[in-house]
C-alpha cells in the first residue's frame, strides 16, 4: 500500500474510534455530572436561605435567581450568585437574601482561589457569619462596616464589593419591603 | 523476571519523578494534600496503562510518520473518559484535581513511555512498564503531597496528627513547598543510591 495512503487511513481510524469512545462516555456520564452540579447548586441555597428545604430557579434580567421555599411553599427567601476578583482569580459567592426585610440571610463562598491560609479564610464562618442580617442599605465599605481578615484585605474587600454590586442590581429587580 | 523488572524498574531505578525528572508540572501542582497525590498518581496510572497497552498492539499498525499524533489522540481519548468519569462520581475529588486532569495528555510521562518503550515491545512487558511508571510515580507524589500536609495543614489525609499549638508552616503547600520538598526528597535518594552502589561495590 502507498504509504502516504497507509498513514492517512490508519490515522483516520484511530481519529474515528477515539471519538466513538468519547462520545460513549459523555452519554453515558453526562446525566450524572448536571445532576451533580444541579445538587451542589440547591445545597448551596439551602445552606444560605434558613428554612428553605426546596428550590426555584427565576431568570430576571441577567440574573439568575434561587427562591427558597419551605415545605408549605411559602417564600423563605432568594438567593442569587455574586462574583468578585479576589487577589488570585474569582471568588463566587453564594448570597441569600430577604427582599422584604432588605435584610441579607446569609452568604457561602462557592469558588476561590485565594492564598491558603491567608484569603482562604474567607470561606470561614468566622468571616461569613458577619454579613448575616446586613441590610440592603449598608456601604459594606471594608474596615468600616465589613470586618476584613488580617493579612488578606483584597480578598476580604473583593467579596464585600461582589456583594455590593449584585445587591444593586437585586434591589431594583426586587424593590425592599415588596413581594417576591 | 524480565516482566517483574520492568515493573520495578519504574518504581525505583527510572522513577518518573525521583529519577528522570519528568511530569513534574502536574506533581508540583496537585501535592498539597495527600489524598490529591494519590489521586493524581491513580488517575495517571489508569491513563498510562491504558495507552500503553493500545500503543503496543497498535505498534505495528502505526507507521513511523504520523506515530506522535496517534499516541496524542490515543493518551487524550484517555485523560477525557477518566475526566469525565471523575467529574460525575467523584465530584468532591474532581473540584481539586479538575484542572489537573486535562494536563495528563500533555504529561511527558505518558509520551515519553509511549515512544521509548511500549512501541518497541510487547503487550505483556509494556503493561508492566505502565503499571511500574505509574505506580512509581504514585508513591513519589503522595510522599511528596504527604510531607508537604504535614508541615502546611499539620493534618495527614484530612486528620489531625500535628500536636495543638502546632503553627503550620503555610509555605509548605505554596508552589515554593514544592520545590523545597521535591528537591530535599531528590538529594535524599541520590545519597541512597550512591550509599547502595558503594556498599555492592566493596562486597
Amino acid at each position: 500500500m502507498n504509504q502516504y495512503a497507509r498513514m492517512i487511513i490508519v490515522l483516520m481510524i484511530i481519529s474515528i474510534a477515539s471519538g466513538a469512545v468519547l462520545a460513549l462516555s459523555y452519554e453515558v456520564t453526562n446525566p450524572t455530572i448536571q445532576e451533580q452540579a444541579r445538587q451542589k447548586l440547591e445545597q448551596s441555597v439551602l445552606t444560605v436561605i434558613p428554612g428553605a428545604t426546596k428550590m426555584e430557579e427565576v431568570q430576571k434580567e441577567d440574573m439568575m435567581i434561587y427562591i427558597g421555599l419551605d415545605d408549605q411553599g411559602n417564600k423563605k427567601g432568594i438567593s442569587f450568585k455574586a462574583i468578585g476578583s479576589g487577589f488570585d482569580g474569582p471568588i463566587e459567592i453564594m448570597v441569600g437574601y430577604n427582599p422584604k426585610e432588605g435584610k441579607l440571610l446569609g452568604i457561602e463562598i462557592l469558588s476561590m482561589s485565594e492564598t491558603p491560609g491567608l484569603g482562604a479564610r474567607i470561606k470561614e464562618e468566622a468571616f461569613t457569619k458577619q454579613f448575616k442580617e446586613k441590610s440592603a442599605e449598608d456601604e459594606f465599605t471594608a474596615k468600616e462596616d465589613v470586618q476584613v481578615i488580617s493579612g488578606a484585605t483584597i480578598s476580604s474587600t473583593a467579596v464585600a464589593n461582589a456583594i455590593r454590586t449584585s445587591l444593586d442590581k437585586i434591589v431594583k429587580i426586587y424593590p425592599v419591603g415588596g413581594d417576591f | 523476571m524480565q516482566l517483574f523488572k520492568d515493573f520495578i524498574n519504574g518504581i525505583w531505578n527510572e522513577n518518573p519523578i525521583f529519577k528522570m525528572v519528568i511530569g513534574i508540572c502536574s506533581a508540583l501542582a496537585v501535592t498539597t494534600a495527600a489524598n490529591n497525590g494519590i489521586a493524581m498518581g491513580l488517575a495517571l496510572t489508569f491513563v498510562l496503562t491504558c495507552s500503553s497497552i493500545l500503543i503496543s498492539l497498535l505498534r505495528n499498525v502505526i507507521p513511523a510518520k504520523v506515530r506522535i499524533p496517534c499516541y496524542i489522540i490515543v493518551v487524550a481519548t484517555f485523560t477525557t473518559v477518566v475526566d469525565l468519569f471523575m467529574k460525575a462520581y467523584f465530584p468532591s475529588l474532581y473540584e481539586v484535581l479538575g484542572i489537573f486532569i486535562p494536563l495528563i495528555v500533555v504529561n511527558c510521562t505518558v509520551l515519553a513511555r509511549a515512544e521509548s518503550f511500549a512501541s518497541k515491545v510487547g503487550l505483556a512487558r509494556a503493561t508492566a512498564d505502565a503499571l511500574g511508571m505509574g505506580l512509581g510515580f504514585t508513591w513519589a507524589i503522595t510522599l511528596i503531597s504527604m510531607i508537604r500536609e504535614l508541615l502546611g495543614a499539620g493534618t495527614l489525609f484530612g486528620y489531625r496528627v500535628m500536636w495543638d499549638g502546632f503553627t503550620p508552616w503555610v509555605s509548605a503547600i505554596l508552589p515554593p513547598g514544592a520545590f523545597i520538598v521535591m528537591g530535599i526528597l531528590v538529594g535524599l535518594i541520590n545519597m541512597i543510591n550512591r550509599k547502595t552502589a558503594k556498599d555492592t561495590h566493596s562486597h
